[in-house]
């Protein structure tokens, strides 16, 4: 059983303190001789923090700080995202507010799409995918994932830390994989575990924004994942690439909460109405049906 | 019946290839795109005559006019070419990057002799019911007026399932955009405005903003005064989730506040996805296609013209010039 450690942090509060908190109760501790450290961010469209789409880059500023002070002032940090169907790393990061953030605090922006890499093979649910192994993630002393919690129109369900690391991917035309979507996130997952994932919670996209104040870690992205679809008013036994995830050994579905309690964000948390997830299930469902008369439906 | 040749299948380019299909009095015989997807798109849906330039399209002496939806740095050209060609024009807002362009078009296709209007659809929606109220004197005098347009513009866009939809590179250029929300949006606002009140004014100001870190604001206010005393803000933006187009009049006998856009119901959603029902917004532009092939049918000279449009963007250029600076 893994440990989720659930932190309010306000929106005006110190975020380098409520980090400090959820990898304390985690038991979380940086291994030695640290020299590169990988976050990844959510960066998957152009909408900013503010609407609780992307991750907010003044948590990554404070995690920064944190890694500094806790660490060493010299250890290198990059910041990647990879380019995606609709979406370029050289616009997002400056429209996010990436670029800004980066210059401050001196470190590195890394556009996976362009960074060089390695052909890896991993089977998932007996099927062979081949992804492409970015370097800089390879390289990599510590990876920390800094997802989002969001509803995603499905599948997958939702969005948080193994969703994430789709992102990682440095294929640009993502698109293609929509069709195994469950399969290819578990299989970057296998390729590409992070040690740390700390989830920004502090402003979500539930049914709508809101500012919900929750800094989650833990060192298992699938205990962290299956904590924030409980707070999200989901089942994680029902969300098909958690499920995939437990069978593949990518982490450990159940898991411990640490620190507040995971009723008092879930009561918060802007939950769909069952008539949303009726809607939700109609438009999966049609959607797949219409993808296998072979109709071209993103 | 009346020939029609589409140039553009991009995002708009395809609602006006779908309105193009509805309508009884014209037809759409032949598509130009250099996209060699939107190619096979239109070669799918039944058009015999696609060509990759469309210099091709506008030699077939078979076309009488061109709806041209193309990125704003190509307008000027396509649109001069068209006119030398003798075809009527629709063409797409805003008319040209900037006054200069925008002139040389008036020019060309006045000297064509060929009909021009530029796509300006709100003014084929619910907002035409505002303009009888105006012209009635309904509202008494105008004192203050709004225009507001917001929403995700191009780089927020999402498909029906919430999937992002691609962004094309020449839209983070404002070299070759002309500019950002302002023109983008604020010319279909302004143009409303206009044609309400009419173009004489006296002073234009703006206020612009960069939330998105880049070289063209993401979202402004313009403020207008008409020579007849009205009070004008034009509000756009391009930040926000959620559509909102508004007109609101404050007169003297009544007030007006009228809004389309924003969340539809999830039936109506469905049965957009599926192609059952046009949504709202292909229902201007189906109008404003009819319309315009109607003015070429009865030889009518459509409104708005290449010239309106023109003020518009000398309104918008003003704007530019004349921000008010942040202290």
């Amino acid at each position: 059983m893994s440990f989720v450690s659930l932190v309010k942090a306000d929106i005006c509060s110190d975020f380098k303190k409520a980090i400090g908190r959820s990898f304390d109760l985690i038991g979380f501790h940086f291994p030695p001789n640290l020299q590169r450290i990988v976050v990844k961010p959510n960066m998957c469209c152009y909408s900013d923090y503010s609407t609780g789409i992307t991750t907010d880059p003044k948590i990554i500023a404070e995690l920064i700080d944190f890694l500094r002070e806790n660490i060493s002032s010299d250890v290198q940090i990059s910041i990647v995202e990879s380019d995606a169907s609709a979406v370029k790393f050289k616009y997002s990061s400056k429209i996010l507010g990436y670029e800004k953030m980066s210059k401050e605090k001196n470190v590195k922006l890394v556009n996976l799409t362009e960074d060089s890499n390695e052909e890896v093979k991993v089977r998932v649910a007996n099927h062979s995918y081949t992804f492409l192994l970015p370097s800089t993630i390879k390289d990599a002393d510590l990876f920390i994932n800094l997802p989002k919690m969001k509803y995603m129109e499905g599948p997958p369900e939702i969005s948080c830390a193994l969703k994430n690391i789709y992102g990682c991917n440095p294929y640009p035309n993502k698109f293609k994989y929509h069709p195994y979507l469950d399969e290819v996130i578990v299989g970057l997952n296998k390729i590409m575990k992070p040690d740390l994932c700390l989830v920004d919670g502090v402003i979500v996209r539930g049914k709508y924004t809101k500012k919900l104040g929750l800094i989650m870690a833990s060192s298992d992205p699938e205990a962290i994942d299956s904590a924030a679809a409980r707070i999200m008013g989901l089942n994680p036994k029902k969300i098909d690439h958690i499920v995939l995830a437990e069978k593949e050994g990518v982490g450990n579905m159940n898991f411990n909460v640490v620190g507040e309690s995971l009723q008092f964000f879930a009561k918060q948390f802007p939950k769909r109405s069952a008539r949303d997830k009726i809607r939700s299930t109609v438009i999966k469902i049609g959607l797949s049906t219409l993808r296998r008369l072979g109709l071209n439906i993103p | 019946m009346v020939n029609i040749g589409l140039i553009g299948l991009g995002r708009i380019g395809k609602i006006h290839f779908h309105s193009s299909m509805r309508l009884k009095n014209a037809r759409l015989v032949a598509v130009a795109d250099t996209s060699k997807t939107a190619r096979h798109f239109a070669k799918a849906q039944g058009i015999k005559k696609v060509y990759d330039d469309y210099a091709k399209l506008l030699e077939d002496s078979n076309i009488d006019c061109v709806v041209i939806a193309l990125p704003t740095f190509l307008h000027s050209k396509c649109a001069i070419m068209a006119a030398e060609c003798k075809k009527h024009i629709l063409l797409e807002k805003p008319l040209a990057r900037n006054v200069r362009e925008g002139k040389k078009i008036v020019s060309k296709v006045q000297k064509a002799g060929v009909k021009t209007m530029v796509g300006y659809p709100l003014r084929f929606s619910e907002f035409a019911k505002i303009k009888k109220e105006v012209d009635n004197g309904q509202l008494g005098d105008v004192v203050n007026a709004y225009g507001i347009n917001i929403w995700q513009g191009p780089f927020l866009t999402i498909s029906e399932n919430s999937i992002p939809l691609p962004v094309r590179d020449w839209w983070f250029n404002p070299e070759l955009t002309g500019g950002g929300a302002l023109i983008d949006l604020g010319c279909h606002m302004i143009n409303l405005l206009i044609w309400y009140f009419g173009d004489e004014i006296v002073s234009v100001k703006s206020m612009l903003g960069h939330r998105f870190n880049m070289p063209f604001e993401d979202h402004a206010l313009c403020f207008i005064k008409f020579k007849q005393g009205i009070s004008a803000i034009v509000n756009v933006g391009w930040y926000c989730l959620q559509n909102t187009i508004k007109i609101e009049l404050f007169g003297t006998a009544k007030t007006i506040s009228m809004a389309i856009g924003g969340p539809a119901k999830t039936s109506s959603r469905i049965l957009y996805t599926l192609g059952i029902k046009p949504r709202p917004a292909s229902s201007a532009f189906y109008n404003e296609l009819d319309y315009f092939i109607k003015c070429v049918m009865n030889d009518l000279k459509p409104s708005p013209s290449a010239a309106d449009a023109l003020r518009d963007l000398e309104i918008i250029s003003l704007a530019y010039k004349n921000q008010i600076q942040h202290t």
